[in-house]
This record gives C-alpha cells, structure tokens and sequence, in this order.
C-alpha cells in the first residue's frame, strides 16, 4: 500500500465518476485537437488561396515608381532580367512564384495599349483569374504554406515551380477583353505589333483589372521588338504572406539592392489579416474550452471530496497531512488529465478526420506534434481545475469522523 | 510507571451570543504507560472534545497537553500529523474503513508513507491481522465483513504503526453487547500484553469496567 495505489483503487472504486471526469477531459480536449486538426489544413487552404489572389510584391527598377508600372510609361526605367535567376538561385524561402514583365505603351491600329511581354507559365500562375481562361491547361498553383501538398498528394519543389518556364509561340499574342474589343479581334486573327507580326492565340475573358487592356506576348519577343534586349520593367512576385511578415522583402532588397521593393497592399494586407483572423478564432476557441475544461474538472474534483470527506478525515486522523491530502487528489487530477488528453487526441483526430472531408472539404492528416501539447494543455488544465478542491480538502477536519453518533 | 501524558487545566471554549460555552474546563490529569483509561459522562460533558484536543485534531482555548516531551498544545499542523502518525492509533465508533480496500490494505493504509517495500507492510499487516484474529479475511472488502469484524480490522489499522497511545472513541458505540464484549477483551488483551496505554471514551458502564482508571466528566470538567 502507497500513495499511489491509494489512487488506482479509489479510481476503481469509483468507477462511474471516473468515466465522467475523463469525458469532461476528454471532450475539451477532443474538441480543441479537431478544432486545430481543421484549422491547420484550413489555415494551408486559405494560405493557398490568398496567394492565389496574385502577386503580392513588385520589384522595380531603382527610380520608378507604381505608377510607372500600371501606366507602362514609354520611359519607365528597366533593370536586368538576369535579376529573375538571382533570385531563383537564391536560398530565398517563401517566394512562389515570379513574373518578369517588360510594359511599353504602343499605339496599334490608332488605339493606345499596353504591350507586355511575359513569360507565360509564371504569369499564369501570378494570375489565377487566367487559369480559368483554359490557355495553358492546369497551371502552376502558389505553395505558400510550407510543406503544401499538390492536387496527387506530392509535395511541390518551389525551385523547380519558379524555373518552369512554359514558352509562348514567339509569333502569338494574348489579348485582353477589352483590347481584343477595341481592335476588333478574335482568336486566330493576325495582328502587327511593332512591326512584327502575331497570330491572336487568346482573348481574355473579362477580369475587370488593367489586364483588360494589355496585349500579352512573349518577353523575348517584345524585348527584341522594342529594343530592350534583357531588360524588364518589372517583376511581379507572389511571396508567401507568412513570409512577407517574417521579412521577406528586406532579404530581398538584400538581394537586389539596385531595385525596389514594394508590395501590393491590398493584398499583403487581406492576407495578413485572414490569418491574424484565424489564428485569433482558435486563440478564442482554446480559451473557451480550456476555461470550460477547467471548470468541469473543478466541479468533478469537488463532488469527488465531498463524497469522500469522511475518508479524507480520517487519513488525515491517521497522520495524512495537508500536503500529502493534496498530493493523493492532484496526483488523481494528473492521471485523469493524461488519460484524457491522450483519449481526446485519438477522438478529436478521428472525428476531424471523419467531418473535415464532409462539412469542409478539407482531407485532414493526423497531427501526432498534437499530442504532447494535447497531453499538456489536459493535465494543466485537470491540476488547475482541481487546486481549489484539493485546497480545500486539505481544510477538512479530521475528527469529521468523531462528530458521527 | 512513567507517565506518558500530562494534561493541565486543558480548557476548550466556544463563543456564543449567550456567553462563553465550556466543552472543557481546566481538565486536569495524568496517564501513566500502561493505563487503560476511560472516560465517561453524559452526552455533551466534553468526552469527544477531550479526546480530539489530546489528539491535536482541535485547538485547545487554554492550558497544555503533553505527550512524553511534546507538547501538544502547541505543535504546528505537521508536528501533529507526524505525531498521529508515529504514536497514536485511533479506534472510532464508526469504524472508519475506507470501502474500496480489502482489509489489510485498510490495515497497511498509516503504513503508506512508511520507508518500507510493499512486502514488509503486507507482512505487519499479516502479523496485525492475526493478532485481532482475522487473517483469514485480509482480502475481504468491508461491506463482506460483520460489524465486529470491521471494528477488530479497525483496531489491527490503529497497531500497525506501533502506536505508545491508543484513542478510542466509543468503539463498542455500534455494536451489539456480544460483540461488544469481543472488542473489549481484544482491547483489554492489547493492554495487557502489549502494555499499551489507552484512553477510551465510552458511556457504557460495562465499557468503563474495563479501565483500570475511570475520568468522570460533567459539564467539561473532570468529577471523578
């Protein structure tokens, strides 16, 4: 007979209590571990769609400005190309994607446009309102949230996504929407762009943005026509928000010193702030929970001494002191909290496992790092919830059991 | 015989609009090693109190208890927990057993802090459980055992820690006079053989017939 066999039997003995503190652990704890399992793929899924919204940064050269790079300005400044292969050779994590642009306004049949020179891949994947457009089959997708799985389950190489350069035909032309409406294109149709003949392999559904009055060709090809042999007037990055935050632009300004960096705010900002959002909603879940946790196995923990005052009096009777009073009931808190935090993991990973790809369309993975804060967070939570209780029988008089007639 | 408890003007009041409340009221005696005392009086003369205030389970209002060179009184919180743990055994009317242990694990229970393997305890256990004449129920939950069983089971718990005072608070209370008297001659055996001292509070005279000194007490204050 020892302390802890003292716990074992009385956890034994009282079976049914047992069975209902573990269920107050074991829920809270089941509820917070699927609530992260979900987020945690939630929180890639958004990531993934964030970066989605497009490119968030632009490099540009030293003495421009945004306006130059929206207005394509005839003398816009323009920096090397090779820029693009630093930075893709470059140990830089969180840079998905880049688009290197050359923009000059020309004047095409007595209209005023945009000519800008792409490398098609990246641009597809720097603006996922083209995927839909059908021209380049399934384009790259953004692997912002590290370790992001691909549509088979493979996990992306961000070197090789930056260099799959998918080359357009040097004689073939995108349209936008609104340029293909003014010079009265279709696809199939020839056009002459600064003396240089395109077939129209696209026209571009309507995206509402500056893109509606651009004509898309191959940089190489627009850099030759122009005359502006490797050089480029920009690029457009889509940077991982995550790694936005954690200063990806002054690695970058580090890199390209000659250059400016400047990211596309609107969007920095929505992505910053739907994962501030995220993280804050399981912040507010975990403490709901955690609180609630807590309480319920204060409760259970003082039903269990006023059940049991007669026996905590007469152990103390016995010479049981305070101290090894709270030992026995917190030690008993610690077993419950364990027991529970182990169960709820298993139930909350099954059951996010089970509902995620149901209610949100999210194929959610096991989580075992979970498990030891699971662990954790439990048995804080069983002590915490059980130091009043334990406190207070440790005040029990221990001639209860004299008072008796 | 050396005296192992001294007790001096041990007083016990309690406050009330009406006035002070003397449970205990400048009690004053000896108890020699060896003794069985008991003492008796009628509902409310202050048996119970004095004994929880020679135990240290209640603060006294005045005076001194002293056992061998401690002084009770004025021990703190853990003094007295060590002190109940290593000199006294407690023997109660209610028996006291904790349902979910077996007998001698009720037994073993003031052993469980001891520097001791779990052989060793079960062993003194054993020893204990002979000696109260209930080896062969050492297993046995409580609800399986006769009330007298469980009293004897309760006194084999007050033993196990060798204790030089045993403080019986109407042990024989719910019992029947049979049973009763098995107690008592267990009681009286322990006494004797083992020249334990015991202070028994009782308000049975057949249970008072068994101490070798009688402490009357009316109204908190020893007559006799």
């Amino acid at each position: 007979m020892n302390l802890t066999k003292l716990v074992w039997l009385e956890f034994k003995y009282h079976k049914s209590q047992l069975i209902t503190g573990l269920l107050a652990i074991t829920l809270g704890v089941a509820v917070i571990v699927g609530i992260r399992s979900v987020s945690v793929v939630s929180e890639k899924a958004v990531a993934i769609n964030l970066d989605n919204l497009g490119a968030n940064i632009l490099v540009l050269p030293q003495g421009a400005n945004v306006d130059n790079y929206y207005t394509a300005d005839i003398d816009a400044p323009t920096f090397p190309e090779a820029y693009v292969e630093i930075v893709a050779t470059s140990a830089l994590q969180g840079v998905d994607n880049m688009s290197p642009k050359l923009t000059r306004r020309i004047t095409v049949r007595g209209q005023k446009l945009a000519l800008t020179g792409i490398l098609p891949k990246n641009e597809l994947a720097s603006k996922p309102l083209w995927q839909k457009s059908g021209l380049f089959g399934a384009g790259a997708k953004a692997s912002c949230a590290p370790g992001a799985a691909t549509d088979n389950g493979a996990y992306k190489d961000e070197k090789l996504l930056r260099k799959s350069i998918d080359a357009i035909e040097e004689d073939e032309c995108i349209l936008g929407s609104s340029a293909a409406q003014r010079l009265q294109l279709k696809e199939n149709d020839t056009i002459t762009l600064e003396g240089g003949g395109f077939k129209v392999a696209k026209v571009l559904t309507e995206t509402g943005t500056i893109d509606d009055d651009r004509i898309f060709a191959h940089l190489h090809t627009v850099q030759r026509l122009l005359g502006i042999k490797e050089q480029v007037s920009a690029i457009e990055i889509m940077g991982c928000c995550n790694a936005i935050t954690d200063g990806l632009l002054s690695k970058l300004r580090n890199l390209l010193p000659d250059t400016k960096i400047t990211t596309i705010g609107q969007i920095v900002a929505t992505q910053v702030q739907t994962n501030k959002l995220m993280n804050k909603v399981s912040l507010v879940f975990l403490v709901i929970i955690l609180f609630v946790g807590g309480v319920s196995i204060g409760n259970f923990m003082w039903a269990n001494v006023n059940e049991r005052r007669k026996e905590i009096g007469m152990l103390r009777m016995i010479g049981f002191s305070k101290g090894v009073i709270y030992r026995l009931l917190l030690a008993k808190a610690l077993i419950l909290g364990i027991m529970g935090g182990a169960l709820g993991y298993i139930i909350g990973t099954g059951a996010a496992m089970w509902l995620g790809p149901q209610f949100a369309q999210l194929a959610v993975q096991p989580l075992p790092q979970l498990l030891p804060a699971a662990l954790a967070i439990a048995a804080v939570v069983a002590l915490l919830g059980s130091a009043i209780p334990a406190y207070l029988a440790g005040k029990i008089d221990p001639f209860i059991n004299m008072q008796e007639e | 015989m050396s005296t192992i408890l001294t007790i001096s003007d041990l007083t016990k009041k309690y406050r009330h609009a009406d006035g002070d409340i003397y449970a205990l009221n400048k009690v004053s005696f000896a108890v020699d090693k060896g003794d069985f005392v008991t003492i008796t009086g009628s509902s409310g003369s202050g048996k119970t109190t004095l004994l929880l205030c020679l135990a240290g389970l209640i603060q006294s209002s005045g005076g001194t208890v002293q056992f061998q060179d401690f002084t009770i009184t004025s021990a703190s919180d853990s003094q007295l927990s060590h002190f109940r743990k290593s000199k006294v055994g407690f023997v109660m009317q209610s028996f006291a057993l904790i349902p979910y242990l077996t007998a001698a694990e009720n037994v073993m229970l003031p052993l469980a802090q001891a520097p001791m393997s779990g052989r060793q305890k079960q062993t003194a256990a054993d020893e204990i459980l002979r000696l109260v004449g209930l080896e062969n129920r050492k297993n046995h939950l409580p609800k399986e055992l006769s009330a007298g069983q469980r009293q004897r089971v309760a006194i084999a718990r007050a033993l196990i820690n060798k204790p030089e005072l045993i403080l019986a608070d109407e042990p024989t209370g719910n019992l029947d006079p049979t049973l009763s008297t098995d107690i008592l001659d267990l009681l009286s055996t322990i006494n004797k053989t083992q020249n334990l001292t015991i202070l028994m509070v009782t308000h049975s005279p057949m249970a008072a017939a068994y101490g070798n000194r009688k402490i009357h007490l009316k109204d908190g204050e020893v007559v006799a």
